[in-house]
C-alpha cells in the first residue's frame, strides 16, 4: 500500500469512528440473548473486543457489487480495531509473522449472494502482503474449487495470493476430535500456520447462527455429519480441536449482505444490506455478536427469536464453555468503528 | 491405466478368498471413469422420496433422519442435495465401487449358492458406524471419491457379460442411492437379473414399499440389539430397522439378517438373546441369522478382532432360542458357515470362506428327509 493511500484510509476510518453508519449496535454488547456461560473456569478471557466497521454504500442490494473503496474502509477499520492498532497493515504485524503460512479460510457454500466476498478476502491478503507474509505463503480457500470459481475468486486478483480448494486433499487418516472423527484438509493440517476465519452473517435453519465458529466445518471431510442437535456440540468441539484453534489468529464475519432467517442457502428475500463486518481475536464472541445482528433484524421484521424458534445457537455457548473465548454480554464491548 | 475405482476392503478380501475381483474402470462399458465431482462429474437427478417445505426448503422423505435441507445443503447422508426447492440425488448410475463377488459374501446363504453377483455402491451412508469396515467410501461426500458412469442398462449387460446372475447393491448404504436400485433392479428384471441389497434397513416406510416389489431379497445389517449401542456408535436408531425388518417379511421379500459381533459393545449375552426372540417371534425361526466377526477398522482401532469363541457363544444361544439357521461369518473353514437341516442335521451346503463347495439342496429341500429350506435356491 502507498503512504497515500493508507492516509487515505485512515483519514476514512476516522471519519468512521465519528460518523458511524445508523444502526442500533451501540447495544449490542447488553442485548446479548442469551445467559452467557456458567462462571469459573473455561469461560473465556476477562474482555473481548468485537469491532464492528460498516459504510454505507458497501453494498446497497443484497447479493450485489460492492463498492470497493468503501468495503475497504469498514474492513481496515474494524480489522484495526480487533487487534488494537490503528491501521490493518499494523494490526496484521500483530497477528501475523513473515514466515507465516495464512490461510484465509472464505464461506462460498450458499453461492454468490450470500459468500465471504472476494473483494473482502484479496483487501486482507494485501494488507497481510504489506505486513511483511510473502504473497505465495497466503491461501485464500474453501472446500471446493467450483465454488470458489463461482462466487468470483480467481487466483492472483491484482495480489499474488493463492486461491485454493481442499477438493479432493484431505488427509488419509481419520482424527477423533470431540464427539465426531474427520479427515481434515491437508492444506490446514501441513503447510497453514495461522488462519484467518473470514465468515458470512447468516441465519441457520439447523444451527440457528452460522458465523464464524460454523466455517470450520469447510475444513473436514464430512459436513454433512455434523448437523444433529442445532450442530452442537460438533460447532464447539471442531474449533476447538487443536489442528484448528491453534492457527486461528481472527475472526472476520462479513456482513456486506446479510441473512436473518430461512438460511444457510441464500433467500434473497430474507437477504439484507448490514453493509459492515465483525472483526474479533475472540472466535466466541464474534459469534456472539453476529447472533445479537441477526436477532436485531429479526426482531425489526416482525419474526421470533431464534430460540422461540427452538433454534438458539447453543453451540455459541457451548464454544465458551470450552474456553474458545467470551459470549458474556459484560465482557462483550462491541466497538463501532 | 489406474484402476479408478475405489477398493471396498471386503472385494479384496473376496478377490483373496474365493476368486471375486474388483473390476477396473477398463472393464466397464459406457463411458468409464467420470472426474471428480468438483471437475464436473456430479450428476444430479430429481430424489423420488422427498416433499418441499416454505422458503424452498425440502424434507427428504427415504430415511428415518427426515433431514430438513436449505437451498444448495444436503442431508446427514451428504448424497442428495437441494437445488431450488427439489431434492437431488447426486450419485445415481455413479458406482465408486464394481466388483464381481460370490454371493455368500453379501452374506446371502439362502440365495442361489455359488452365484456371481455384480456388485456395486455409491459413495455414502445415512449412518457413521465407528467400526464402518469401509470407511473410506461410505464415510465420504461423491466429490471425495472417484465414481464412474454406470446407467442401469450398462451394469446389467456388465452383469451378463460377466457370467453374474445378481446385482448386489453393497459396500456402502444403497439406501442412500435407492433411485439406482430400482432402476437397476428393473432393468436387472428385464433380463432375468436379480437384484440385491445389503443395507442397514434405515429407510421409511414408503421408499421401502416401493422397492420391495423389483428386490429379489434384502439383508438387513442389524448392527446391534439396543438403542444405546445405536445411538452412541452409528448415529441412528433401533426401532426403525426392526420396523424393516418387520415389513421385510411382511412384503415376502426374502430376508437374512447379519450381526457385526465387536467385543464389549453389541456381544452380551442379554443383547443376543433379546436379538434372537425378536427374529424367532416377529420375523420367523426360519430368517437365517449371520453372526460375523469384527476387524478393528475406522474409529474402533483400539478393540480386538472378535474372538471365535464370543461368536460361538452367539450361534448357540442363538441356536437354543428355536433358530433354525445360524451362520459365522469372517472365520473361513469354521463348521459355522455351512447350512444343516433342521430336521436330520445333515449337512446340506458346504462352505469355505465365501466359496461353496458343495450344495445338496434338492428342489428347496433336504435330500434326506425332505424338510423344507426355505430361500431362492435357484
Amino acid at each position: 500500500m502507498t503512504l497515500s493511500r493508507r492516509r487515505d484510509l485512515l483519514r476514512g476510518l476516522a471519519a468512521a469512528a465519528i460518523a458511524p453508519l445508523a444502526a442500533p449496535l451501540e447495544r449490542a454488547a447488553s442485548a446479548l440473548p442469551f445467559a452467557g456461560p456458567p462462571p469459573g473456569p473455561g469461560s473465556g478471557p476477562s474482555r473481548a473486543v468485537v469491532a464492528v466497521g460498516r459504510r454505507e454504500g458497501i453494498c446497497p442490494v443484497p447479493g450485489g457489487a460492492v463498492n470497493e473503496a468503501r468495503l475497504t474502509e469498514a474492513l481496515g477499520a474494524a480489522v484495526s480495531r480487533a487487534a488494537g492498532e490503528s491501521d490493518p497493515v499494523s494490526a496484521f504485524r500483530r497477528l501475523f509473522r513473515p514466515r507465516d503460512v495464512v490461510g484465509i479460510k472464505v464461506n462460498c457454500a450458499a453461492g454468490r449472494g450470500l459468500s465471504s466476498r472476494p473483494e473482502a478476502a484479496f483487501q486482507l491478503g494485501r494488507w497481510l502482503v504489506a505486513a511483511g507474509v510473502p504473497p505465495e505463503r497466503i491461501v485464500i480457500w474453501d472446500r471446493f474449487s467450483r465454488e470458489l470459481k463461482v462466487c468470483r475468486y480467481t487466483a492472483g486478483s491484482g495480489s499474488g495470493v493463492r486461491v485454493a480448494g481442499t477438493d479432493g486433499d484431505w488427509e488419509a487418516k481419520v482424527r477423533e476430535w470431540g464427539p465426531s472423527a474427520s479427515r481434515f484438509s491437508r492444506l490446514l493440517v501441513e503447510e497453514l500456520t495461522a488462519v484467518i476465519n473470514l465468515a458470512v452473517l447468516k441465519d441457520h435453519g439447523l444451527a440457528g447462527v452460522s458465523a464464524g465458529l460454523k466455517n470450520w466445518y469447510g475444513v473436514v471431510h464430512n459436513p454433512n455429519k455434523l448437523h444433529e442437535e442445532g450442530c452442537n456440540p460438533f460447532v464447539p468441539h471442531l474449533a476447538a480441536f487443536p489442528l484448528v484453534r491453534e492457527k486461528h489468529r481472527l475472526t472476520v464475519v462479513d456482513g456486506t449482505t446479510g441473512q436473518f432467517h430461512n438460511g444457510p442457502g441464500y433467500a434473497p428475500s430474507w437477504a439484507w444490506p448490514y453493509q459492515g463486518f465483525l472483526a474479533s481475536t475472540d472466535a466466541v464472541a464474534a459469534d456472539a455478536v453476529a447472533w445479537t445482528v441477526i436477532e436485531e433484524k429479526r426482531k425489526e421484521k416482525g419474526l421470533k427469536t431464534l430460540a422461540a424458534e427452538g433454534r438458539e445457537p447453543r453451540s455459541i455457548g457451548a464454544a465458551a464453555r470450552l474456553g474458545l473465548g467470551t459470549c458474556d454480554p459484560a465482557k462483550i464491548e462491541a466497538v463501532q468503528v | 491405466m489406474v484402476a479408478a475405482l475405489s477398493a471396498a476392503g471386503c472385494a479384496a478380501c473376496a478377490a483373496a478368498l474365493s476368486g471375486g475381483r474388483l473390476l477396473r474402470a477398463e472393464d466397464v462399458p459406457g463411458r468409464g471413469a467420470v472426474p471428480l465431482a468438483e471437475e464436473g462429474g456430479l450428476a444430479p437427478r430429481r430424489a423420488r422420496w422427498f416433499r418441499s417445505l416454505p422458503g424452498e426448503w425440502v424434507q427428504c422423505g427415504l430415511c428415518p433422519h427426515g433431514c430438513k435441507i436449505s437451498e444448495g445443503e444436503r442431508g446427514t447422508c451428504g448424497t442428495r442435495e437441494n437445488r431450488r426447492g427439489v431434492l437431488h440425488t447426486m450419485v445415481h448410475s455413479r458406482p465408486c465401487s464394481v466388483a464381481l463377488d460370490p454371493v455368500e459374501k453379501k452374506p446371502f446363504f439362502h440365495l442361489v449358492p455359488g452365484a456371481l453377483a455384480l456388485s456395486l455402491a455409491t459413495p455414502g451412508c445415512n449412518f457413521e458406524c465407528k467400526g464402518c469396515q469401509n470407511w473410506e467410501i461410505a464415510q465420504a461426500r461423491p466429490e471425495q471419491v472417484k465414481t464412474v458412469a454406470l446407467p442401469p442398462e450398462d451394469a446389467v449387460a456388465l452383469a451378463l457379460n460377466r457370467g453374474a446372475k445378481l446385482i448386489a447393491c453393497t459396500y456402502t448404504e444403497p439406501v442412500t442411492f435407492s433411485e439406482y436400485v430400482f432402476d437397476l433392479a428393473a432393468a436387472g428384471r428385464r433380463s432375468a437379473l436379480k437384484t440385491v441389497v445389503v443395507s442397514n434397513g434405515y429407510i421409511q416406510e414408503e421408499p421401502l414399499r416401493d422397492l420391495s416389489p423389483v428386490l429379489s431379497a434384502y439383508k438387513v445389517d442389524l448392527k446391534g440389539f439396543t438403542e444405546r449401542f445405536y445411538k452412541d456408535h452409528c448415529g441412528g436408531e433401533l426401532k426403525p430397522v426392526l420396523d424393516t425388518l418387520r415389513r421385510l417379511v411382511r412384503y415376502g421379500v426374502w430376508t437374512e439378517i447379519v450381526v457385526l459381533v465387536i467385543p464389549s459393545l453389541n456381544d452380551g449375552p442379554g443383547e443376543i438373546r433379546d436379538l434372537a426372540r425378536f427374529v424367532r417371534g416377529e420375523l420367523g425361526a426360519e430368517v437365517p441369522l449371520h453372526f460375523t466377526r469384527f476387524h478393528p477398522a475406522y474409529r474402533l482401532t483400539n478393540l480386538p478382532p472378535t474372538p471365535v469363541s464370543t461368536l460361538e457363544r452367539c450361534r448357540d444361544l442363538a441356536l437354543k432360542e428355536g433358530l433354525s439357521f445360524v451362520y459365522l461369518g469372517n472365520v473361513p473353514g469354521h463348521a459355522g458357515e455351512s447350512t444343516y437341516c433342521p430336521g436330520c442335521g445333515a449337512r446340506l451346503v458346504r462352505r469355505v470362506g465365501m466359496a461353496t463347495l458343495e450344495n445338496r439342496i434338492e428342489k428347496g429341500a433336504c435330500p434326506d428327509c425332505r424338510r423344507r429350506i426355505p430361500g431362492l435356491w435357484s
